[in-house]
C-alpha cells in the first residue's frame, strides 16, 4: 500500500525543521521511506515539489540554499518558523473558539482549527466553553464553487478569468479581472476588482460565475485601492439607496414592510392608507408583489412600470 | 468532515509540540484541546511513530498510548526545534481573523465577549505578523437586528417565553404568537429557532421580520428537540411537499439563486425551467407577480390562475 500523504508530509516537515544545515534533495530522498519508494526520478521530483508547496501552504518557511559546489539544499529555520509569544487568557481563548466555528467552507474551517491548534500547542488555555450555553450561532456559508479559487487569487494577487452571467443576461460573458477582495453581505459572496476590458472597478456576485475560475501568475495593471466598498454597490442593486419619493395607496392592514419603510402614512378613504416611500431601483417589482393591495399614485414613471408588469402577469 | 492530508499534517505538527510539554497526557484531554474526536487522535497517534528525522540514523518518534494516556519516550531524539510552536500560515490567520472580526460586529454579542474578541484579535494580528495582511482581502458582515436580537438573547439566557408580532411575507400578514426560544443563529440574516405555541411546531423566525417583541414572565418550555443541522441550508423542503414548476427568461434567473430547488434546466432563450418544492404553493403568488414578464408559473395551474387573477384585480384599480 502506498504510504499515506500525511505521513510523508510529516516526515519531510520534521526533517526540514530538525536540521541545522541545508539538506539536499538526495539526502531527503534517501531518508524518507515514501521517497525511497517513489520510483523514477521524475515521479520523485514531482512529489517533492508538491510536498514543499503543501508545507508552505501550512505556513512553513522553507529556505532554498545553494552551497559552494552548486548543490541546492533545503531547511526550515527555527527562527523564521516560530510563532512569536502570544498570551491569551481563558476568555480570549473562548472567544476565538467561537469565531473558529463559523466557517462552513472546508478549507477555511480546516485553517481556523489549525490556527487554534497551533495556539493551543503554544499554551493557549482550554476554557470551559462559555458559549456552549449561549444562544448565538453565527455561520458563514461559502458554497459557491468560485469561492476557493478566488480567495487564493485575492490572497496571492493573481489575475483571474471567468464566465459571468449578469442578472438579466441571456448568455455568460468572459471577464478578465484583477481580484481585490471577497466580501460576504447578507449571506452572499461578492468579488470586487478591476475589470480589465471595462477599465473600471466592478463587483461580481459569486453565484453568477459559471464554469471554472482560471488564474495565472501575472502582475496587476491597476492600483489596488486602500478601501473597497462592496456593500454600497450591493445596497444600490437592492434598491436601498433611494433617489426620490413615491406616493402609493395601500390597503389597511396589508404590506407591513412597506409601512415599516414609509416616511409618511395617512389614512385615506374606504379601507386604504396613503404612504410616502423611498423610491430606488427595483421598487416597481417589489410593489407588484402586493398585487391588488397597492396602487401607485406617483411618479408616473413608476406607475407605468408597475402597470407593465401587471399586464404581463394578467396575460399569463 | 473527512480529514484530509493537509489538515492532518497541520494537526500532527501541533500535536508534537503539545505532547512534548505534557508527558502522560490523557487521550480525552488532548482530543478536547485539539477539537477532534478520540478516534481521530488515535489515528494520528498511529501515524506519528512512522515519522521522524531518519536521515540522522533512524530517529522515529517513539510515541505510544495505552488508550488512556500518551507517552513520548524519546522527545529529544528529533531535535528540540520541532518543539517550538509554529507560526501561523496566511490561510490560518485569515480564517481566524476574518471570523473574529465578523463575530465582533454581531449586535447581540455580550459586551464582555466582544471585548475579549477584540483583545484576542489584536494579539493574533501581532503574532501573525506579515501574513495577517492577507486577511484584509476577505470580509464578512452580519446584518444587525439589534433591539430584537438583545431581547431574544436575554429570553434564551433567562429561559423565558416571548410574545411576537411577526410578519409573514407568504401571506402578507402580521400574526401575534407566543414562542419558546431555542437558539439564535446568523447566516447572513439573524434567525431565531423557537417552539411556536400557535402552530405547536418548531419554527424559524427571521429577526428583521419581527415587528414587535415582548419578554413574558412565563418560563419557556420548548419540548426536547434534536437541533436541526443547518449545514444543509435553512430551507429543507421535504419529499412530500407539492412541486412547483417556474419558467423564467434571462431576467428571472435570480429565482434559482434565492429559492432552493430540485432542478434548474437551461432553456434555449437563456432562461431556466426551475422545479422546486414547497409545503405551501400559494405562498409563491408573490413570486409570480414579481416576475412580471420575466417568467411564469407552469404548475400547479391553481397557482398560475391566482397570480393572473390578482394582477387582473390590481389593474382594475387603475381603471384597466
Amino acid at each position: 500500500m502506498a504510504i499515506a500523504k500525511a505521513e510523508r508530509l510529516m516526515n519531510l516537515a520534521l526533517c526540514l525543521l530538525g536540521t541545522r544545515r541545508p539538506l539536499s534533495k538526495r539526502e531527503l530522498r534517501g531518508s524518507i521511506e515514501a521517497y525511497i519508494e517513489a520510483g523514477t526520478d521524475d515521479s520523485f521530483n514531482r512529489m517533492f515539489e508538491r510536498d514543499k508547496d503543501d508545507l508552505r501552504e501550512l505556513g512553513l518557511v522553507i529556505e532554498t540554499v545553494e552551497n559552494l559546489d552548486g548543490d541546492i539544499g533545503y531547511l526550515a529555520r527555527r527562527d523564521s518558523n516560530r510563532l512569536p509569544p502570544v498570551e491569551l487568557d481563558a476568555e480570549e481563548a473562548a472567544a476565538l473558539g467561537l469565531a473558529a466555528k463559523v466557517w462552513q467552507q472546508a478549507r477555511l474551517a480546516g485553517a481556523a482549527s489549525g490556527a487554534l491548534q497551533k495556539l493551543r500547542a503554544a499554551g493557549m488555555p482550554l476554557a470551559d466553553d462559555p458559549y456552549d450555553h449561549s444562544a448565538l450561532e453565527p455561520r458563514i456559508p461559502a458554497h459557491e464553487a468560485a469561492f476557493e479559487p478566488l480567495m487564493l487569487a485575492c490572497r496571492d494577487r493573481r489575475p483571474v478569468t471567468f464566465e459571468y452571467r449578469k442578472a438579466n443576461a441571456a448568455r455568460p460573458e468572459t471577464r478578465h479581472v484583477e481580484p481585490w477582495i471577497l466580501e460576504c453581505c447578507r449571506g452572499h459572496w461578492y468579488l470586487a476588482g478591476w475589470d480589465r476590458e471595462r477599465r473600471a472597478e466592478r463587483v461580481f456576485r459569486l453565484s453568477r460565475i459559471t464554469g471554472r475560475v482560471r488564474s495565472r501568475s501575472a502582475a496587476f495593471t491597476a492600483d489596488v485601492p486602500d478601501h473597497v466598498t462592496v456593500r454600497e454597490t450591493v445596497e444600490r442593486w437592492a434598491g436601498e439607496i433611494a433617489t426620490s419619493t413615491a406616493r402609493i395607496r395601500l390597503r389597511t392592514g396589508a404590506g407591513y414592510p412597506l409601512r415599516a419603510r414609509a416616511t409618511a402614512v395617512q389614512p385615506a378613504a374606504d379601507g386604504w392608507d396613503e404612504l410616502e416611500i423611498p423610491y430606488g431601483h427595483g421598487l416597481d417589482a417589489w410593489l407588484v408583489e402586493f398585487g391588488p393591495d397597492v396602487v401607485v399614485l406617483e411618479p408616473a414613471e413608476l406607475r407605468a412600470d408597475v402597470l407593465e408588469r401587471l399586464r404581463a402577469v394578467a396575460k399569463g | 468532515m473527512a480529514t484530509n492530508a493537509i489538515d492532518q499534517t497541520r494537526r500532527m505538527l501541533s500535536l508534537v509540540t503539545y505532547l512534548r510539554e505534557r508527558p502522560g497526557a490523557r487521550v480525552g484531554d488532548v482530543a478536547r484541546a485539539f477539537g477532534i474526536t478520540e478516534d481521530e487522535l488515535i489515528a494520528d497517534l498511529d501515524v506519528l511513530p512512522l515519522c521522524g528525522t531518519s536521515f540522522r540514523g533512524g530517529d522515529l518518534l517513539d510515541i505510544d498510548t495505552d488508550g488512556d494516556r500518551i507517552w513520548w519516550r524519546n522527545p529529544d531524539a528529533v531535535g528540540s526545534s520541532t518543539g517550538a510552536p509554529l507560526r501561523l500560515a496566511a490561510d490560518e490567520a485569515t480564517a481566524l481573523l476574518v471570523a473574529a472580526r465578523a463575530v465582533a460586529t454581531l449586535p447581540g454579542l455580550r459586551e464582555s465577549d466582544r471585548q475579549a474578541l477584540l483583545r484576542a484579535t489584536a494579539k493574533l494580528e501581532a503574532a501573525a505578523g506579515e501574513v495577517a495582511g492577507a486577511s484584509s482581502r476577505l470580509s464578512v458582515t452580519f446584518e444587525s437586528e439589534g433591539g430584537v436580537f438583545a431581547d431574544v438573547d436575554r429570553a434564551i439566557a433567562e429561559r423565558r417565553r416571548l410574545w411576537l408580532r411577526y410578519y409573514s411575507p407568504a401571506r402578507d400578514q402580521l400574526t401575534e404568537r407566543e414562542v419558546d426560544p431555542i437558539r439564535l443563529f446568523a447566516v447572513g440574516h439573524t434567525y431565531m429557532e423557537a417552539w411556536c405555541r400557535l402552530s405547536e411546531a418548531r419554527r424559524t423566525f427571521r429577526l428583521d421580520r419581527v415587528a414587535e417583541i415582548r419578554l413574558l414572565d412565563d418560563p419557556a418550555e420548548p419540548p426536547e428537540l434534536e437541533l436541526r443541522d443547518l449545514s444543509e441550508g435553512l430551507v429543507q423542503p421535504s419529499a412530500e411537499d407539492p412541486e412547483v414548476v417556474v419558467e423564467v427568461g434571462p431576467g428571472g434567473r435570480w429565482v434559482a439563486e434565492y429559492y432552493p430547488h430540485d432542478s434548474a434546466e437551461e432553456r434555449p432563450d437563456g432562461g431556466l425551467r426551475i422545479t422546486l418544492r414547497t409545503p405551501d404553493p400559494a405562498s409563491l403568488r408573490r413570486l409570480a407577480l414579481r416576475l412580471g414578464g420575466d417568467g411564469r408559473i407552469v404548475s400547479p395551474p391553481e397557482l398560475a390562475d391566482s397570480a393572473r387573477r390578482a394582477a387582473g384585480e390590481a389593474l382594475a384599480a387603475y381603471g384597466e
